[in-house]
Order: C-alpha cells, then sequence, then structure tokens
C-alpha cells in the first residue's frame, strides 16, 4: 500500500534581497554613483563602509574612498570634496559624530550638500554599545536636514532621496539620515533595490553652482568676515533654505513615487490614528514596537494611535499637531535625555511639547525616557500607553516624564 | 615637469596672491604666499587653515587676494582639506565627469595647524598617491593670529604668551622645537619634502615646482619670520631668513625620492646668538642659556652635514639642555 503524497503546487515567490540596514544604505550610495566617500570605523554604522569598499575593490563601481585618520578628517575630507562638485558620502556613530562635530558644523554653513549616515548610538563615557539619539541631536541647530529611517527599505529610499534634497538649489544643505543603531542597522529585512532608469530621472548628476575648481574660475569661499557686515544675513540664508527644504522634501518623495514607484508619506507617518483618541509619538525602528503595542491594547479596548516623524529637521510642527489634532493625550517615546532641562524631560519630547504649545487645547503629555541603550520591550510600551490613557482620562499626567527602562526607583 | 626658474628674471610677472589683505607689514607668510603663488601658476586651488594666513587675508569687508579658487578649512582639517579636493577632482575626471588635466591642490597652513592640531590628517594626506597635492607648512614658530602662543614648532628659549619668561622660569619655551618636515620624509614612499626659508627667493620657488611634478603628495616647511611675534623691524624679515641659514638656526634642505641633500651650506657660519639678539623673543635669554643653544645648534648640524655627505636621512638627536640652565629647576 502506498501513501498518497500530494505534492503542493510550486509558488514562485518575487525574489526579494535580505539586507541589513547598513547593506541597504550601501546599495543606495553606489546607485547613487557617489564619486568621493570618507570612512573611520565606530560602531554601528561602520557596515556600510566595510560593503562600500568591497563594492570598489570589486569594480561595481567608481569612487575615490578615503580612509582617514579621524572623524573630523572623515567630515573635512567629504566637505572639501563636495566644494569641488564631487558627490559624497561620510558617516559614523556615537563619539565619532561628537569628534567631527567642527567638521559637521561648518558643512552646514558652507552650504554643501554633503550626504551622511548616523547610526545612533550612547555617547561615551564608558563605552556604550546601546542606541540612544544624543549623537544626532548634537546637530539639530547647525542647518543639516535629518530624516530618520524606520527599516532597511526605508533607509536605502530615504538615502536617496536625501540626495535629491540637499542638492536641489533651494536647499543646498547638507543630510543626514539617522538610523537607531542595532535595531535598525543591523537588522535583516526583504529590500527591493529600486530600478536604475528610475533612479536616473529621479537623481540627476549633481552640478554644482559655484564649484571650487579652476576650470570655473576664481571664487574664494568662506573668508573670515566682520560679524557687522554679513553675520546675521548668512545665519539667515541657512533658515531660508531650511524653510525651504519642506517643499522640496514633499515634491521628492512624490517623484520618488512616480520614478521608482514606492511611496511614503513625508513627513509623518499615522498608523491607527483615524479613530484613535491617544497618541504615542515616535522615530526609528522601535516604532513597530509601537504599533505592535498598540494593537495589543486596542484589545483591551484603549483606541491608542501611533505618529513617526520621518524628519527630524526640519522639524514637521505643522503636520504634527495636524495629525495630534483633538487627540487627547500624547505619549513621547523618546531614546533622548537632556540634562537638567525643562521638567527634566528628553530632547525629543521637548521639541515635540514646544511644537503643541500652539494647539488650541493642548493635550496633557507623557514623555517615556529610554536612556543609556537598555533596550526597551512591548511590555514597557504598553504600559507606557495605559498611563497616557489614564492621563487622558484625568486631563493630568500623574508624572510626566517616565524612565520605562530603569531598574530601581525612578526619581 | 614645470620648468625650475633660473635666474629672478625668470619668475612670472603676474601675482596669484594680490592686494586686497591686511597682512602685517614685513608678513614672512604671505611673502611666502606670494613665492607660492607665482611658482604654482594659475591652474590651482589655495587651501587654507584657519592661521594668520586665513584671518589677515580675506578679512572684514569681503576683499580677496586669492586670484585662483581658495577656500578656508578649519584649524585641523589642512591634511583632510586636501585629500578631500584632490580626491574629488581624481573622481570627476576618472568618471569623465571633468576635463582631464593637471591641477595644483596646495594647502598653506601654519605650524599650529600642521605641527599640532592638525598633525594627524597632515600625515594621512602623505599617505595616499594624490598628484600635485601639496603641503606647505608656513612656520612662524607660533600661533600668531591669536597673540603669539607657542606651538609645538616654536624653539627653545622663545617668549611666547603661553610660555613667557617669569620670575621663575626665566627661560620661556621649555620645548624642543619639532622637525615636522623630517616626520613628513619617513612616510614610506614619499616623494618629496624639503625645508626653505624666504631667502634665497629662487630656492622655495623651485622647491615647489619640484613638489608638484613629484608624482605623489608632498610637503614644504617654508620658515617664515613673524615681525610681530618674534619682535624684529618689520623691514628686516627676508635678512633674518637669510641669517638663520647663516647661522644654522635653519637648515634648508630636499628629500626627492629617498635622496637627501642639503639646498645651503654657509660659508662660514655666524654665531647664533647674531639670530638671537636681532629678536625680542630671546632678549631675556642670559649668556649660559645662549651658549646652550648654541651647543644644541651646533650638535645639530653635525647631523645635517653628515646627512648631506651620506644623501640619506640620519634621525638628528640633540642631547636635551642642560637642566642647570633652565631656572625652573631648584638646586
Amino acid at each position: 500500500m502506498s501513501a498518497q503524497v500530494t505534492v503542493p503546487k510550486t509558488v514562485t515567490l518575487h525574489k526579494k534581497n535580505v539586507w541589513t540596514g547598513t547593506r541597504a544604505v550601501a546599495e543606495a550610495v553606489k546607485i547613487a554613483d557617489v564619486d568621493v566617500i570618507a570612512a573611520y570605523p565606530i560602531r554601528p554604522y561602520t557596515g556600510i563602509m566595510n560593503d562600500l569598499a568591497k563594492m570598489v575593490a570589486d569594480g561595481q563601481f567608481k569612487a575615490e574612498i578615503i580612509v582617514a585618520d579621524s572623524e573630523h578628517s572623515q567630515f573635512e575630507i567629504v566637505k572639501h570634496a563636495s566644494a569641488v562638485g564631487a558627490r559624497t558620502f561620510a558617516g559614523s556613530s556615537g563619539v565619532g559624530l561628537a569628534y567631527a562635530t567642527e567638521a559637521i558644523g561648518v558643512t552646514a554653513l558652507g552650504q554643501l550638500p554633503v550626504v551622511a549616515v548616523a547610526g545612533c548610538r550612547a555617547l561615551d563615557d564608558p563605552g556604550n554599545f546601546g542606541m540612544e539619539w544624543n549623537d544626532v541631536f548634537l546637530f539639530r541647530d547647525l542647518g543639516w536636514l535629518v530624516s530618520w529611517a524606520k527599516d532597511p527599505q526605508e533607509a536605502l529610499d530615504m538615502t536617496l532621496v536625501a540626495y535629491r534634497v540637499a542638492e536641489d538649489k533651494r536647499v543646498m544643505l547638507p543630510h543626514f539620515v539617522a538610523m537607531d543603531g542595532a535595531a535598525l542597522t543591523h537588522v535583516s529585512t526583504p529590500v527591493d533595490p529600486p530600478p536604475k532608469a528610475g533612479v536616473a530621472q529621479f537623481l540627476p548628476p549633481y552640478k554644482p553652482p559655484y564649484p571650487l575648481d579652476p576650470a570655473s574660475g576664481p571664487i574664494s569661499k568662506a573668508q573670515h568676515i566682520a560679524p557687522s557686515l554679513i553675520g546675521p544675513e548668512q545665519r539667515k540664508m541657512v533658515d531660508v533654505s531650511m524653510k525651504e527644504s519642506k517643499e522640496v522634501i514633499r515634491e521628492a518623495w512624490k517623484d520618488y513615487e512616480t520614478y521608482v514607484g514606492r511611496k511614503y508619506p513625508p513627513f509623518i507617518e499615522p498608523t491607527f490614528m483615524d479613530d484613535a483618541t491617544i497618541a504615542m509619538v515616535t522615530m526609528g525602528a522601535y516604532t513597530k514596537d509601537a504599533i505592535y503595542a498598540a494593537r495589543k491594547m486596542r484589545e483591551k479596548g484603549i483606541r491608542a494611535g501611533v505618529v513617526r516623524l520621518r524628519y527630524w529637521r526640519p522639524f514637521p510642527a505643522d503636520e504634527l499637531r495636524a495629525a495630534l489634532e483633538g487627540i487627547r493625550g500624547v505619549g513621547v517615546l523618546d531614546f533622548s535625555y537632556s540634562m537638567g532641562s525643562a521638567d527634566f524631560a528628553g530632547a525629543f519630547f521637548t521639541e515635540v511639547r514646544s511644537a503643541l504649545y500652539s494647539l488650541e487645547e493642548r493635550p496633557p503629555m507623557v514623555n517615556f525616557i529610554l536612556a543609556g541603550g537598555r533596550e526597551p520591550t512591548v511590555h514597557q510600551f504598553e504600559e507606557a500607553i495605559a498611563q497616557v490613557h489614564q492621563a487622558s482620562k484625568t486631563g493630568k499626567a500623574a508624572k510626566m516624564v517616565r524612565w520605562p527602562t530603569l531598574r530601581g526607583e525612578d526619581v | 615637469m614645470t620648468a625650475l626658474i633660473k635666474s629672478i628674471r625668470e619668475v612670472p610677472s603676474i601675482d596669484y596672491y594680490t592686494a586686497g589683505r591686511r597682512t602685517c607689514a614685513g608678513c614672512g607668510p604671505a611673502i611666502g604666499y606670494r613665492l607660492l603663488s607665482k611658482a604654482a601658476g594659475p591652474n590651482t586651488v589655495f587651501l587654507g587653515p584657519t592661521s594668520c594666513m586665513y584671518v589677515a587675508n580675506g578679512h572684514q569687508f569681503l576683499t580677496s587676494p586669492y586670484a585662483v579658487p581658495w577656500y578656508h578649512t578649519q584649524l585641523g582639517g589642512g591634511g583632510a582639506a586636501g585629500t578631500g579636493t584632490a580626491a574629488a577632482l581624481r573622481a570627476l575626471m576618472s568618471k569623465g565627469k571633468r576635463k582631464v588635466e593637471e591641477v595644483n591642490v596646495i594647502v598653506y597652513g601654519g605650524d599650529g595647524g600642521f605641527a599640532d592640531i592638525g598633525f594627524a590628517g597632515l600625515s594621512m594626506a602623505m599617505g595616499y598617491d594624490y598628484k600635485r597635492l601639496l603641503f606647505v607648512l608656513n612656520d612662524n614658530e607660533a600661533y600668531a593670529n591669536t597673540g603669539i602662543q607657542a606651538s609645538s614648532a616654536t624653539p627653545w628659549g622663545a617668549t611666547t604668551t603661553f610660555t613667557p619668561s617669569g620670575k621663575v622660569n626665566q627661560l620661556g619655551n621649555l620645548r624642543m622645537k619639532k622637525n615636522v618636515a623630517l616626520t613628513m620624509a619617513a612616510h614610506p614612499g614619499v616623494k618629496y619634502v624639503a625645508t626653505a626659508t624666504l631667502f634665497p627667493p629662487l630656492d622655495f620657488m623651485n622647491k615647489v615646482r619640484k613638489a608638484l611634478s613629484s608624482g605623489g603628495p608632498s610637503f614644504i616647511e617654508l620658515l617664515t619670520p613673524c615681525p610681530k611675534g618674534w619682535f624684529f623691524d618689520p623691514k628686516d624679515t627676508v635678512d633674518l631668513a637669510k641669517l638663520a641659514l647663516e647661522t644654522h638656526a635653519w637648515v634648508s634642505w630636499e628629500y626627492a625620492e629617498g635622496r637627501f641633500s642639503l639646498s645651503y651650506r654657509p660659508r662660514k657660519p655666524i654665531p647664533v646668538s647674531q639670530y638671537l639678539g636681532t629678536q625680542g623673543r630671546f632678549a631675556h635669554l642670559n649668556e649660559t642659556e645662549i651658549a646652550e643653544i648654541q651647543r644644541m645648534t651646533d650638535e645639530e648640524w653635525g647631523y645635517w652635514d653628515k646627512m648631506d655627505k651620506l644623501g640619506q636621512i640620519v634621525l638628528p638627536w640633540v642631547s636635551s639642555p642642560n637642566p642647570a640652565v633652565t631656572s625652573l629647576i631648584s638646586p
């Protein structure tokens, strides 16, 4: 007697690449045909440079790769290469970004469209591989655009869009793509690289307005000035560029959909917000945990939504206010701290609260500080939602600033 | 290779470092810049780490003395700025995005910028293979634009605002001057390293041309007397440069493809006291201290003389200053 064996029908799956966040960004840099890359190792962003170095060594694309002596040199290299007219790429994490601060600052004030990845990492001391946002927040005031990716696919897409926005003549500012360390840099998911033809239309080669090249005649850039002469005007130019960038970002994501075929909301990604009474505000990779927690809490009758910011600079204040209109309680999942700040809250929370101040009816807010790099659990996010729900019922948070991942008393 | 200049009559009449600056009367680094720009010619990018040659050259009313492209870089950014600029030019040329031609990239930095804060970046740059990338250290032996503070290239015994002569430490600067050019020569495969000063002018200009044609990154350390920092009469800048050579206080040499040679050998060395005596920064030194400088200078010259004969670099090791002359040491 032979057993009847049912052979299942063959299913053809669309072939996808399974890439980490760092690998996905390296693919974007290759597709963007970047000319000059400056590398220096520090976890967790390093994998991008490992992949790029191998791609160039294998002849997959042509670029000058400089192994710098420090992050400061790294960012000076790309700044100057960009001034000549090259498309450039750099990146760093944690104290590496802190070390490069001077060079990062002048790149924005020089209005050079460098694109860099910040792989978010806790600042020393002691050395800590955990994920925090304070390294990226060092540059919140200087004139860098900062977008914040959720998963490897978005990190790839955001990198291409970053070049497009940064190089737009209305903007001409450098651009960070922030990636949460480990949770995005080292997590693999299926990624679709965009079609080459589409990218070619979306992202034309970079043409600098005033290249630092004898072929374009003599220019002097960044000569020392008397502050009374053009000091405020020069700052204003960066301010105006940042303001202009909002429209450019909207156009870019619309064009990205047209040419590449993937659609994103430009600034704010709402989840479950149609009928939500409370909302958790997030950025980055842990948004998916927040969504999972919100779904679980909905089963218990709490109508929680999640609002993810895709850009930190320019801060989408109008869009955030619109998304939170009528919401009766707001929780902020915040991987930053700001020691000694107003109410001893986190830097992310403080910015969100500042944006919401002009709402007619201000909801109670709770700041969940996830500092120090200890990974939060879904259960902690569920508890956070319950606490925001409680605040929405009473109209006031019992405790405004909470440290959910802390062991011991939260004083 | 761009032709060497055989006589002062052959020096190009066009300046690419021109009016529009507000450098001090008798400024050594400014004279150096002028010679450098003449030697390099129009197909050049200049990069300027923060120094006097930043603050005094394009200041206040948006004037600029540069007739070729110029961009500021941060005090410690000289090596990286040169590398990034050269990398961009090579990338754009090799990818067909720019016409292929020879473009000079020259970083003119001070001793603070290259001997101290930008030392690592300069070393990085010397390890790459970018052609026509030249670093010129205009060495006025102090942070001058901030008000004459000591750098690691300030000579032993000089007073600066950070190393003043005082009641307990009468000597002033207790560190011996770092020889940056020798550290650059220590990079394997380096094509061209030299030292020079403002005298004789053709020597420096020809070294610039040799450096640019050497086929790799190159480095020249140029001693540039500074009237404000060294306290001497502005009319004497070039004479003082000459006196530095004649007294062995400064040694002009080149190291091309691994071959060392002296560029200037005084016929009969003059006592170093004559060089020190014309400068206010050494005016506080007593006879014992001056004798100690003479001893160290002679000891060091022995090595330069030997190197010239060997055609190879030997590290000049000079025994430390006698503690008895540094009054910091209590009896």
